[in-house]
């Protein structure tokens, strides 16, 4: 061998490696990350059920059951001419990114139980770029889902009534809205440390969640209670956002703008609650798993 | 690139192409692996964990820390492997500075945690491949090292099998091969064969003295001064947060004096005080350590192994029943009895499984 540094200078152009010595870059850790997540995806029947199988089995079965009952319902509350179907789709797009959220805290909590988040910490890698790269591949597993969904709804007679450029709008709302729920997720992790208690305390906020909200049936016909409560609910504000894209209408109830004249009336207010959620989580997410990861002693 | 200041060879790919190839850090006058002056690491409940430690490891070498559970082994690894930040004292690790220079540490130094740390849903090839990325490892050379890794330890014919399915001493044999990915000049192991079986034991001593004999300085944890004596050459005992003793392994049994003849005795307490006053006055000891057990008498000399049978003989003679006996070779709790004249509090008894050759 030669002296280190022909070595070096030699690896480095052949490999066209630039940024730190250890040849990683930002990018390049973060696709690293990304693959490795996105393979434990397909490979665990857990991730694939709770955030697939179980939002079909809803589509399917509440369209099939209470579609004539509910499409009363819906009548009443936005008029005649919208299908069940149409009316469920966007909140089943909402249902699949909370529950991919869910399997973010949980491979963290997999990895912290298993010794992988102390062995990434060790390397060489940017932190934030490990992260950036685990949250791109559940981001882009969410987006991925929410399209097989929406085509789903389709087949089943859903409309969307924006088309190409609402089905892109739709993901949109899921990816922003699921971001909060990654955090919180994440953040139940870290504090928790414990996989049984992830999956219990993200589980069980699943449900009252999807019911207390604008997600089956107009506002409307629901208890005042429900009502209530769903004013502080974000499923409320993704559901009205992605509904409104879906039949392009301004379908928005609980907070009333009338800005823009149409369907952005029901959208940019959902958006930009969802994007103040997000923020609020993700920084105390981000905070937590900045503390999680430093070499202070605690 | 890494600065010309730079004293060690940063770059993963200037340590040789082949994995029998030179370490570069072997060259004389490269000063140490770790250097440690006053370490002090006090957890933010007031525990300290480790209390005044120095330190110094030259390159190439193979050193041990050992010590009991919670002596203060894991805090230390983990200072030097950037994992804690120091409370008190200086740290350098392969010249570099362990609270201003972590990240470039990261980069010289492999890490194997105490539990084993594999992601179970890849398989080997994918775990040692996701390693090799995370270091760095060049794209063209990933494929190479990959192979070559997954023959050193022996995993090749599995290597696409998900990790999930491996035995606990494939796991620990895979994540020792994942530590070694960037050919790093330091490599720590903190405990890494507890609760292995006695094969998958031996199998991974085997590993880590090809990865020294290659010019890697390790600096390996462990409870067993069996592994320790086996492994290492040169030693530093930790009680307590601080260390009680320093030396080869020789040195460290020289201070117990020597092996261990346990006696087993038919009879009560009167029994074993006569068996120990005839013990202690045996001709042939010089200046033999004599306990008494729950089962009869432990002897500790130099000579045990040439006049033991004589002892029974006349321990026999004096009208008591030997049951049985054992010679063995000291351990951890010899050693620390006889440099802090304390029975060390374990809870575990599983010297035996160390294959020191006692029979219980």
């Amino acid at each position: 061998m030669s002296t280190p540094n022909a070595e070096d200078a030699e690896g480095t152009t052949a490999d066209s490696r630039k940024g730190t010595s250890s040849g990683n870059t930002f990018f390049g850790d973060v696709w690293v990350n990304f693959k490795r997540w996105n393979l434990k995806a397909v490979r665990n029947p857990f991730v694939l059920v709770v955030s697939l199988v179980q939002p079909i089995i809803f589509l399917v079965l509440f369209t099939q059951v209470f579609g004539n009952v509910a499409g009363e319902a819906v009548s009443r509350g936005l008029g005649e001419g919208i299908g069940y179907e149409t009316y469920l789709v966007p909140a089943i797009t909402i249902q699949v990114a909370l529950a991919a959220a869910i399997t973010s805290g949980i491979g963290l909590v997999n990895d912290i139980e298993n010794g992988m988040f102390e062995k990434v910490l060790v390397t060489p890698m940017n932190r934030t770029a490990v992260f950036v790269g685990k949250t791109a591949s559940e981001v882009f597993r969410i987006a991925v889902q929410i399209v097989i969904i929406l085509v789903l709804g389709a087949l089943l007679g859903a409309d969307i009534a924006t088309g190409v450029l609402g089905i892109v709008g739709i993901v949109a709302v899921g990816i922003l809205f699921s971001l909060w729920f990654v955090s919180f997720s994440n953040a139940l992790a870290i504090l928790t440390r414990d996989q049984e208690s992830t999956i219990i305390g993200a589980n069980l906020l699943q449900f009252p969640l999807l019911f207390l909200s604008s997600a089956f049936l107009p506002l409307g016909e629901l208890p005042g209670w429900i009502q209530a409560f769903a004013l502080f609910n974000p499923v409320t504000y993704g559901v009205d956002a992605a509904r409104s894209i879906m039949i392009d209408r301004d379908v928005m109830t609980v907070i009333d703008v009338s800005w823009f004249g149409g369907t952005l009336d029901g959208v940019v207010p959902g958006v930009a609650v969802l994007i103040g959620i997000d923020l609020l989580l993700g920084g105390i997410a981000v905070y937590l798993l900045s503390r999680a990861s430093s070499s202070d002693v605690k | 690139m890494s600065p010309p200041d730079s004293e060690s060879p940063i770059d993963p790919s200037a340590n040789g192409d082949e994995l029998d190839g030179t370490v570069t850090n072997t060259g004389a006058g490269r000063g140490s692996a770790i250097d440690v002056d006053e370490l002090e690491l006090t957890y933010s409940d007031g525990t300290a964990a480790v209390k005044g430690v120095d330190l110094t490891v030259p390159k190439g070498e193979f050193f041990g820390f050992l010590g009991p559970n919670g002596a203060g082994k894991t805090t230390t690894i983990k200072v030097f492997a950037t994992l804690l930040s120091p409370t008190a004292g200086e740290v350098r690790v392969n010249g570099l500075d362990v609270r201003s220079e972590a990240g470039r540490i990261r980069e010289t130094i492999g890490y194997m945690a105490q539990e084993t740390s594999i992601d179970p849903e890849l398989t080997a090839e994918e775990n040692i491949r996701f390693s090799c990325e995370a270091y760095g490892v060049p794209r063209g050379r990933r494929s190479e090292r990959v192979s070559e890794l997954l023959d050193l330890v022996d995993l090749a014919d599995v290597a696409d099998k998900r990790a999930e399915e491996f035995s606990g001493g494939m796991k620990k044999r895979l994540d020792a091969a994942t530590a070694l990915v960037h050919r790093p000049q330091l490599v720590f192991l903190d405990e890494p064969t507890t609760g292995l079986d006695p094969k998958a034991r031996n199998r991974l001593w085997e590993y880590f003295r090809r990865i020294n004999d290659l010019g890697t300085t390790i600096f390996l944890t462990t409870q067993y001064l069996e592994e320790a004596d086996q492994l290492c050459e040169r030693l530093a005992v930790i009680l307590d947060g601080s260390i009680v003793a320093e030396g080869s392994p020789a040195d460290l049994k020289r201070d117990v004096g020597g092996e261990v003849l346990d006696v087993d005795l038919e009879g009560g307490q009167d029994e074993r005080t006569r068996a120990a006053t005839i013990a202690q006055e045996f001709e042939f000891f010089r200046d033999a350590e004599v306990t008494e057990t729950e089962a009869g008498i432990s002897v500790t000399d130099e000579a045990v192994r040439e006049y033991g049978t004589d002892l029974l003989v006349a321990l026999r003679d004096a009208g008591l029943t030997v049951t049985g006996f054992n010679i063995r070779a000291p351990t951890l709790d010899d050693v620390f009895l006889a440099i802090t004249g304390e029975e060390l509090e374990t809870d575990e008894t599983d010297d035996a499984k160390m294959g020191t050759g006692a029979k219980r």
